[in-house]
């Protein structure tokens, strides 16, 4: 029996990989082509380097490239939690009161417009070298798709639904916990998952202009070296921190609404 | 016999000045206990507008409307609403959504679990509690969303086109379950179609409604024996009622 199902998890592996086979001779055919262009065209090492060099060259480097992610990391999860936490309240109290709607809505929907990320330099100044201002970068950049969509997840509950709960005669709270939660979360997703993409953008460049560690830095660093070697591994371990982010934020909508179509499409 | 739902003189006006459209009314208008009752009409022409009213969840802009004797003021409990669109929500597997019914109104499921089979077993559903929605076809859904409306023995049942989006057959199909359900049980039924062999089918009365402003032209008793089968549509009575009743949409330039 176990050995059955062991073959049967190989075999729907292998259909996978056959299945994507030309996904991966592309993504290997990228890799040989980079590896022979520099050879080729004879690019300058201090330019390009091949695939090959920067993972020989970030391994030498693996104890730095690693704490630096975990310093970014913090600060990236730190501020998207913080983002979350706060912009979902928020969301729920302006899609159910007409004043905050008047008043903060419009608020928020202005200073969306505005790129977060040119406040980084000023709360740089305002706030020094530390962990704080990264955070903050990365709780603005976050926070406003996570409210905004929460604020649309809170307000579109359809008018069927709604005059079924009408009829119900349930009060706010139970209406609330059994219809127009779940109903809402959805959308709510939508949010987590921009914010998700944003987060580690907006620490990495919090970083580039003023930190003394983390990815951002490092990488800022070893290019004013000519390392580009170096400046690829630390975009590699930017990179596998963004999926990981965005991974966990999908696992969470896997496990919280597995019901929902968005879900159930990825499924099969 | 007690009329269960009585309006006098409801109209509903929408927005106010220059902007307010009259879509409805005035209509005054008896529904019995335990009838069943079609209002029958173009699309647009207010018939949903009233099935609002009537349950208390759109306040009518002139006029009165009873339920049961007492004045209708705002959301009535007493009723189970059903819409073309129904109201399944997706987390819930067929039994969590007629559940859902005795959640929202506080009654434990656990001491309804036999009512709830009855009711699915009477859609033929039986075997399809533990689906979701999504996983059943557009005419189990709609008989998922009728349990739902009943489970809580409503003893008023506003129903608003719940069999619109379906193919013919499978309008056909549910008109039979509905039926059956609406004798088993005898709840005051207040039914929105624009089809006019199914008002005829379903109903001991049909109100032909105008277009807008929607105000009812003529009631028309079904004297037809129940439950009606194909037998009995494809009777001489059933067609001629049929056509008198095209003869009054025709007259409005409606088909």
């Amino acid at each position: 029996m176990a050995s059955s199902e062991k073959i049967s998890v190989l075999a729907r592996l292998w259909a996978k990989l056959i299945h994507s086979w030309m996904f991966i001779a592309f993504f290997v055919g990228f890799f040989v082509f980079w590896e022979w262009s520099v050879v080729l065209f004879d690019i300058p090492r201090y330019i390009l380097t091949p695939p090959t060099l920067v993972v020989e060259k970030g391994w030498a480097d693996i104890d730095r490239l690693l704490y630096y992610t975990y310093v970014t990391g913090l600060e990236t999860v730190t501020g998207y939690v913080i983002a979350i936490v706060l912009a979902l309240p928020l969301g729920l109290a302006i899609a159910f009161s007409s004043i905050l709607r008047r008043t903060i809505y419009p608020f928020i929907v202005c200073v969306e417009m505005v790129p977060k990320i040119a406040f980084a330099p000023l709360f740089i100044s305002w706030l020094g070298f530390g962990l704080l201002p990264k955070v903050i970068i990365v709780f603005l950049v976050c926070f406003f798709p996570i409210v905004l969509n929460a604020i649309l997840a809170f307000n579109s509950l359809s008018e069927e639904l709604s005059q079924f709960s009408r009829s119900t005669g349930a009060g706010a709270m139970r209406t609330f916990f059994k219809i127009r939660l779940p109903a809402a979360t959805p959308q709510c997703f939508v949010g987590f998952k921009y914010g998700a993409i944003n987060a580690t953008v907006g620490a990495a460049i919090a970083e580039f202009i003023g930190s003394d560690e983390g990815l951002g830095f490092y990488i800022q660093i070893v290019t004013g070296n000519m390392r580009p070697d170096l400046a690829f591994a630390g975009i590699f371990f930017l990179t596998i921190l963004g999926l990981a982010l965005f991974g966990c934020v999908t696992l969470a909508e896997r496990l919280l609404i597995p019901w929902h179509i968005s879900v159930r499409r990825q499924k099969t | 016999m007690s009329h269960l739902i009585e309006l006098s003189a409801v109209s509903k006006t929408f927005g106010t000045g220059a902007d307010a459209v009259h879509a409805f009314g005035p209509v005054d208008l008896s529904i019995d206990d335990g009838e069943f009752f079609s209002l029958l009409g173009p699309s647009g022409c207010g018939k949903s507008t009233l099935l609002l009213m009537i349950g208390g969840l759109l306040e009518p802009s002139e006029g009165d409307i009873t339920l049961a004797g007492r004045r209708v003021d705002g959301p009535q409990t007493d009723i189970g609403i059903m819409f073309q669109d129904n109201t399944l929500v997706p987390w819930r597997t067929v039994r969590g959504n007629v559940e859902l019914q005795l959640e929202m109104r506080g009654m434990p499921p656990a001491n309804h679990r036999d009512d709830v089979d009855a009711l699915l077993r009477s859609v033929h559903l039986e075997d399809f509690s533990e689906r979701f929605p999504y996983e059943l076809s557009g005419g189990m859904q709609q008989r998922a969303a009728f349990c739902q409306a009943m489970v809580h023995g409503p003893r008023t049942m506003l129903l608003d086109e719940p069999l619109g989006k379906l193919d013919a057959m499978t309008r056909e199909q549910i008109r039979t379950d509905l039926q059956n359900l609406w004798i088993q049980q005898r709840p005051t039924v207040a039914f929105v179609t624009h089809s006019i062999e199914e008002a005829i089918q379903l109903s001991n009365r049909v109100a032909v409604i105008t277009p807008r402003p929607g105000t009812i032209e003529k009631i028309i008793p079904i004297d037809l024996p129940f439950p009606r089968d194909l037998d009995v549509k494809n009777s001489p009575e059933f067609t001629h009622y049929v056509r008198d009743t095209q003869e009054i949409f025709r007259s409005y330039g409606v088909i």
